[in-house]
């Protein structure tokens, strides 16, 4: 595993300078259904494929960033910063 | 210059590669094979073959042919006994018949007859001792660039400038000591273009710098050796826009009959030998091989002095004869006595790193080799590597007894079809199965004969036999390189220097040195905490400063408790956990003022939390600022009876109950130092855990003790502080609790307010509050003699059915006393349970109290 990070701060740097923070996933309402808060805490798609994820950069910027990355080639197609995603 | 091999000096030359100057010298044997110990000689010279690696300077496995002579090195042979030119266990050759490929998988079936045979197997085949090596240093470098080049042949050279043409940085990295190339032995001097890349100051050569793998996003893994005096081996990480792959061809062996005798070697390499190092292979040589190859090595061989006995084709060789040493060369025609058999094999496109990737291999009948198809964007393939190579006719790889396939663990052509007739026909069975190609030259000697015989005895063709697949590193690294420089970064609080000089016994704590213990008395630092006062340095905690309108929710949102609420001055246990209800970490969030709180985390855990917070601002839109003020602050605790008293010499702050009372906290001047001083007790006695700026911090803690001294007061260590602790039944995240406790089964209930708006954890918790798992944290008394240690098993009516965490002899109790996790049906006042001290089960009280001031009077005093 060596990809590359498009960092929005830092630019392309080494997946090693990053933790991988886990598929995004939305958060049920608090009063969702059991089934529903079952899967956002157990259950993952592991897509083989593209997938939205976050990422940290830890030995960057360190701030939390989103990334669209191809689990199959690991090459991550776009990086972008949570807080300017539009609804 | 000269080196020493087996004890006896040898002279080199400038330009010399071990083999070539032990050539020179006269030396024919290089090494024993792996399995039957036959004698090999020179082979490929071109850092390819098996049959050169020595051990030198420690180093095992050494690729000779291309590794530079070095003046004062110590060569050494490795798996020869006693020697290379005696070597006993090569009698092994005669018993071939007992051990074809995977002998040993079904002779010793029985597991114990197994492991009685296996040290004696290991130590009879093997290739070399890994050796301590402790004065080899090794370095790891990263270098950038938008253009990389692996191989300096006229393909890569001829890339190199191209790019460099189009303003680019180019970096090639090169394996053999000098560039050019099959120019430096095939007499197409490359000499002008040479010239040309090393005057283009855009171009970065690196010679004698093997490329091992292209991982990833064009990650290329490089070993440059001695890159200065003082470093064995130096591991670059480059990282390139476009890789040129200009690897070139290397040559492989034909299939006859004893083709592994010593004197039986690939033409490249007698070329290598003539016009590289002047050296003469021979003195009567046979050539197998045809056309223009032929001719060239007929031409460079009668050049160099040596007579040519032959030129047979391929097709018509039967085999070559000679007990370790070739003598003669067996044709259709007749036996021709030589001392030397200079093979014409197939070329082979060295595409590895194309195929790593991510590129097909694919068969091509002219020339009659595998190609790499279909590259990733960013890789490209140049000259032979892409298959650019002469065609070497088609030849049919002759059976027979003793013809190699792979050199490496000494798989004959016989092995290989017995493995097929056993059902072992795919490429890839057949190479785990026989570890044709698993070798260290990983399979590129016999890859393209592994396959050639596959497909004949199966009657499928080439293309769809295929190649096993290409695998860095290759070639072989050493564990070292790879390792890397012994960089373990170590954290030190700012009392480090006074710890030092109180004689502290260090432990690690991650990263952290801490105190274990000053003295050689735990129970000494223990007497003083509970009877006099004691200083602890608690610098590691994790110190998070969260501020803004905004705080209060998002700690809310965050932690168990409600901290909204809080009041300023107030100090409050807050416990961590995630949205499966599962204890994350603990520690204690103060209110300085209306807007400004202080987190306190476990040591090892403040990245994470760090982390955690800020995720979960995310979105919120809420006016909050967290900042990791650990290394910003010195920490200490002053507890004990006298805790007040000594305190009270250096502050001004008020520090009684009444003004300052237990769960407080304050800002205020320590020893002159503007601290925050939080009243808490973990260690359950009167006591301030004291912040203050990690400047002044020495100081601080020197005053403290200054002051304590006619108290009696004295520094204590993680040790004590863990005994102390645990007599209050304090849990530590961590070693009290695991990646599946909940508050609910380690009795940190209170510590969740289930009646707050929507929290972290909160649906998994309000679940577990009613529904806690089946074992719950509970205290215990040991009934008996002994200690148990951390985990040892609680034993009920006979089975385990928990375990212990924490246990240590209580000065208080006059016993054992720790914390185990036991039935929820056991976890009752005074229930009895059995733990396993020593193998034997002791009976153990529970309980759910601490085991010292159950009331937590002294920590109010």
């Amino acid at each position: 595993m060596s990809f590359l990070v498009r960092c929005p701060f830092c630019g392309d740097r080494s997946v090693y300078e990053f933790r991988f923070g886990g598929e995004a996933l939305r958060r049920p309402a608090p009063d969702a259904g059991e089934a529903e808060w079952i899967a956002y805490r157990y259950h993952r798609k592991n897509a083989a494929g593209e997938q939205v994820e976050w990422w940290f950069h830890r030995s960057g910027c360190r701030q939390w960033l989103k990334a669209r990355r191809d689990t199959r080639t690991n090459q991550v197609i776009e990086c972008w910063l949570p807080s300017q995603e539009r609804p | 210059m000269t080196f020493r091999f087996e004890g006896r000096q040898v002279e080199a030359r400038p330009g010399d590669t071990y083999a070539s100057a032990l050539y020179r010298a006269g030396q024919r044997i290089f090494s024993r094979s792996f399995k039957y110990h036959r004698p090999r000689g020179l082979l490929c010279m071109d850092g390819k073959c098996p049959n050169c690696l020595m051990n030198v300077d420690g180093v095992p496995n050494v690729r000779t042919c291309v590794t530079a002579a070095r003046d004062g090195a110590e060569v050494r042979a490795q798996n020869a006994y006693p020697s290379l030119e005696t070597d006993l266990l090569s009698a092994a050759q005669h018993f071939d018949w007992l051990m074809p490929a995977g002998w040993y998988y079904k002779t010793f079936t029985h597991p114990m007859v197994w492991r009685f045979v296996e040290p004696h197997i290991r130590r009879v085949a093997g290739l070399g001792e890994a050796g301590a090596a402790p004065d080899h240093r090794y370095e790891h470098a990263w270098m950038h660039t938008q253009t990389a080049v692996i191989g300096a042949g006229w393909a890569g050279l001829t890339a190199a400038l191209e790019a460099a043409e189009r303003g680019e940085e180019v970096v090639i990295a090169d394996d053999q000591p000098e560039p050019g190339g099959q120019s430096r032995y095939r007499g197409e001097p490359a000499a002008g273009l040479i010239e040309k890349v090393r005057s283009t100051s855009s171009i970065r050569l690196l010679q004698g710098c093997t490329c091992f793998g292209l991982y990833e996003g064009n990650l290329l893994g490089l070993v440059r050796p001695a890159p200065h005096a003082g470093a064995a081996e130096q591991l670059i990480h480059l990282r390139a826009r476009r890789v040129v792959i200009a690897t070139g061809a290397y040559e492989t062996p034909l299939l006859f009959p004893n083709n592994d005798l010593v004197g039986v070697m690939l033409s490249t390499a007698a070329l290598r030998l003539m016009r590289m190092h002047g050296l003469a292979p021979g003195r009567r040589a046979a050539i197998a091989g045809e056309g223009a190859r032929a001719a060239e090595v007929d031409g460079a061989l009668r050049e160099a002095g040596v007579a040519v006995a032959a030129t047979v084709a391929p097709k018509d060789v039967l085999g070559a004869s000679g007990s370790g040493a070739v003598t003669a060369i067996r044709t259709r025609s007749g036996d021709v006595s030589c001392d030397l058999i200079v093979v014409c094999g197939p070329l082979v496109p060295n595409a590895g790193m194309a195929a790593q990737a991510g590129a097909r291999m694919v068969w091509r009948a002219d020339p009659g080799a595998f190609v790499p198809e279909d590259l990733p964007a960013g890789v490209t393939v140049a000259g032979a590597a892409a298959g650019d190579v002469a065609h070497t006719g088609d030849h049919t790889p002759a059976g027979g007894k003793r013809s190699f396939v792979c050199l490496c663990s000494d798989v004959t052509s016989e092995d290989m079809r017995r493995a097929i007739a056993e059902g072992f026909d795919h490429i890839e069975t057949l190479k785990r199965y026989t570890t044709a190609t698993m070798g260290p030259c990983q399979g590129r000697m016999c890859q393209l004969s592994a396959a050639a015989v596959c497909a004949r005895e199966t009657g499928r063709g080439m293309g769809e036999t295929g190649v096993t697949t290409s695998r860095p590193p290759n070639p072989g690294v050493t564990l070292g390189a790879l390792a890397g420089p012994r960089h373990h970064p170590v954290r030190r609080t700012p009392m480090h220097e006074a710890h030092e000089a109180l004689g502290a016994v260090w432990m690690d704590m991650g990263d952290w040195k801490r105190p274990r213990q000053y003295g050689p008395s735990i129970a000494d630092e223990y007497r003083a905490v509970r009877e006099r006062a004691g200083l602890i340095d608690v610098s590691t905690l994790g110190k998070l400063s969260v501020r803004g309108p905004d705080a209060g929710k998002l700690l809310d949102k965050v932690y168990t408790h409600r901290f909204s609420d809080l009041k300023p001055g107030r100090v409050r246990y807050a416990l961590l956990c995630d949205e499966s209800g599962v204890i994350l970490d603990d520690g204690t969030i103060s209110r300085l003022d209306g807007e400004r709180y202080f987190i306190t985390t476990t040591t090892g855990n403040l990245d994470f939390v760090h982390q955690w917070l800020d995720w979960h601002l995310i979105g919120t839109g809420w006016d909050v600022r967290i900042t990791n003020v650990t290394a910003g602050y010195g920490a200490m605790n002053v507890a004990g009876p006298r805790a007040r008293d000594l305190l009270a010499k250096l502050t001004g702050e008020d520090l009684s109950t009444a003004a300052f009372p237990y769960m407080s906290c304050r800002e205020s001047d320590v020893a002159g130092a503007p601290s925050v001083l939080l009243r808490i007790g973990f260690v359950g006695e009167t006591g301030w855990e004291i912040h203050t700026p990690a400047e002044l911090a020495e100081g601080v803690w020197t005053r403290l003790l200054e002051a304590g001294r006619e108290f009696g007061a004295a520094p204590f260590g993680v040790e004590a502080q863990r005994l102390l602790r645990l007599e209050k039944r304090h849990v530590i995240i961590g070693v009290d609790t695991d990646a599946l406790t909940s508050p609910y089964e380690a009795g940190l209930g209170w510590a969740v307010r289930l009646d707050k708006e929507d929290f972290v954890g909160k649906r998994a918790l309000t679940r577990a509050a009613r529904n806690a798992g089946p074992e719950r944290l509970v205290g215990f008394t040991l009934n008996g003699p002994g200690v148990p240690d951390d985990g040892s098993a609680v034993v009920l009516e006979g089975r385990i059915a928990g375990r212990v965490t924490s246990c240590r002899h209580s000065p208080h109790r006059q016993a054992a006393i720790g914390l185990a996790w036991v039935p929820a049906a056991s976890a009752m006042e005074g229930a009895r349970i059995q733990i396993r001290v020593q193998g034997v089960p002791i009976d153990a009280t529970v309980t759910l109290q601490p085991f010292y001031d159950p009331e937590g009077s002294r920590l109010r005093q």
